[in-house]
């Protein structure tokens, strides 16, 4: 093929293609955001003292991620109009796992609470009400937003500790506790803030490349309109 | 290569992706799962009327799908190229480069005298 016509046709396609990371497996500064707001909650949860206030915040944590999340997409990174990205089939199975693994953790926990529940005339407090509908929105937002592994794992903590926060509880900070169960879960919980870390690298290298996309696409532009 | 054949090469382009404007808009499809209309217009520099034309001939040939729907109280068009349509850039890009191949090259012919 002429190796300008290829040229032109690979340049497009590769465009396409990286503009087209920014509607699912890349988030630029929503993941840097995603970073910093689980590194919140999981200090906050257990070092800021339990007002309303402080509660409320850290419960509204992931929906704020969530909504920051799809705003960025829609107004900074794919304002040229949407593009969705093809899912490997690997990505797809790996994706469909993770929204299983979350349906069959909020069916096991609302039938052990149900169970619970039946003993005390079906009466269940406030905290726990909000504890069960944080494990479902889990669920549904696993399946229309976590759709990378690290935006997986911080949203799956930002709901659990929201959904804990709103029963009353926290996951500890390591060193903070002497029950051999709480030294567990704080060991666990040391995973999410190491992915906070991780991921705030990759939003902000996401961020760069996203800089050096927009400067391709504002020269192909040009090229355009010069043609034109 | 003789003159009949290579013609015959060049006569068999699939002249429906043959179309430097349709060739653009599968080049960008194929780079995406779904693309929006507004993304496509600013990539290929097409006036609106001129894209949908070419997009409705994609669309005949089965190379792409269209999608309309509302977002709110606007409208929403966002096209794909379909296995069909992969296919034919495919192979609309290998016989173009056979024909490539084959022509001679201008810098090597004999000097005139």
């Amino acid at each position: 093929m002429s190796p300008d016509v290829e040229t032109r046709l690979h340049e497009l396609e590769s465009l396409t293609r990286s503009y087209a990371r920014y509607s699912r497996s890349a988030g630029g500064m929503s993941s840097v955001l995603g970073g910093v707001l689980c590194l919140i909650a999981y200090l906050g949860g257990p070092l800021l003292p339990a007002t309303p206030l402080t509660r409320t915040v850290l419960i509204a944590i992931p929906a704020v991620w969530l909504l920051a999340k799809g705003w960025m997409m829609r107004h900074y990174y794919q304002r040229m109009g949407h593009v969705e990205e093809w899912e490997t089939p690997l990505e797809r199975r790996v994706h469909w796992f993770c929204v299983a693994v979350t349906l069959l953790v909020a069916v096991a926990i609302t039938a052990s609470i149900g169970m619970a529940a039946r003993q005390h005339a079906w009466s269940l407090p406030v905290g726990m009400l909000g504890y069960l509908a944080l494990v479902w929105l889990l669920v549904l937002a696993a399946w229309r937003w976590l759709r990378s592994p690290l935006d997986f794992i911080v949203g799956t903590f930002l709901f659990c500790q929201a959904a804990l926060i709103s029963a009353g509880g926290f996951y500890p900070l390591i060193g903070t506790t002497h029950t051999h169960q709480a030294m567990l879960m704080s060991l666990v919980a040391l995973m999410f803030p190491l992915v906070a870390l991780a991921m705030i690298a990759r939003g902000i290298a996401e961020h760069r490349q996203f800089r050096e996309l927009r400067q391709r696409l504002e020269h192909l532009q040009g090229a355009l309109a010069g043609e034109s | 290569m003789s003159t009949p054949s290579r013609l015959g090469e060049v006569m068999a382009l699939d002249r429906l992706v043959h179309e430097p404007a349709r060739l653009l808009i599968l080049a960008v499809l194929s780079g995406a799962k779904e693309v929006e209309f507004g993304f496509l217009e600013q990539m290929s520099g097409l006036s609106k009327g001129n894209l949908s034309s070419h997009m409705s001939k994609l669309e005949a040939g089965g190379l792409i799908e269209v999608r309309k729907s509302f977002r709110g109280k606007r409208p929403l068009t966002e096209l794909c190229i379909t296995l069909a349509g992969r296919r034919a850039l495919a192979a609309y890009r290998q016989q173009l480069a056979m024909v490539m191949q084959e022509l001679p090259d201008p810098a090597a012919s004999p000097k005139r005298r």
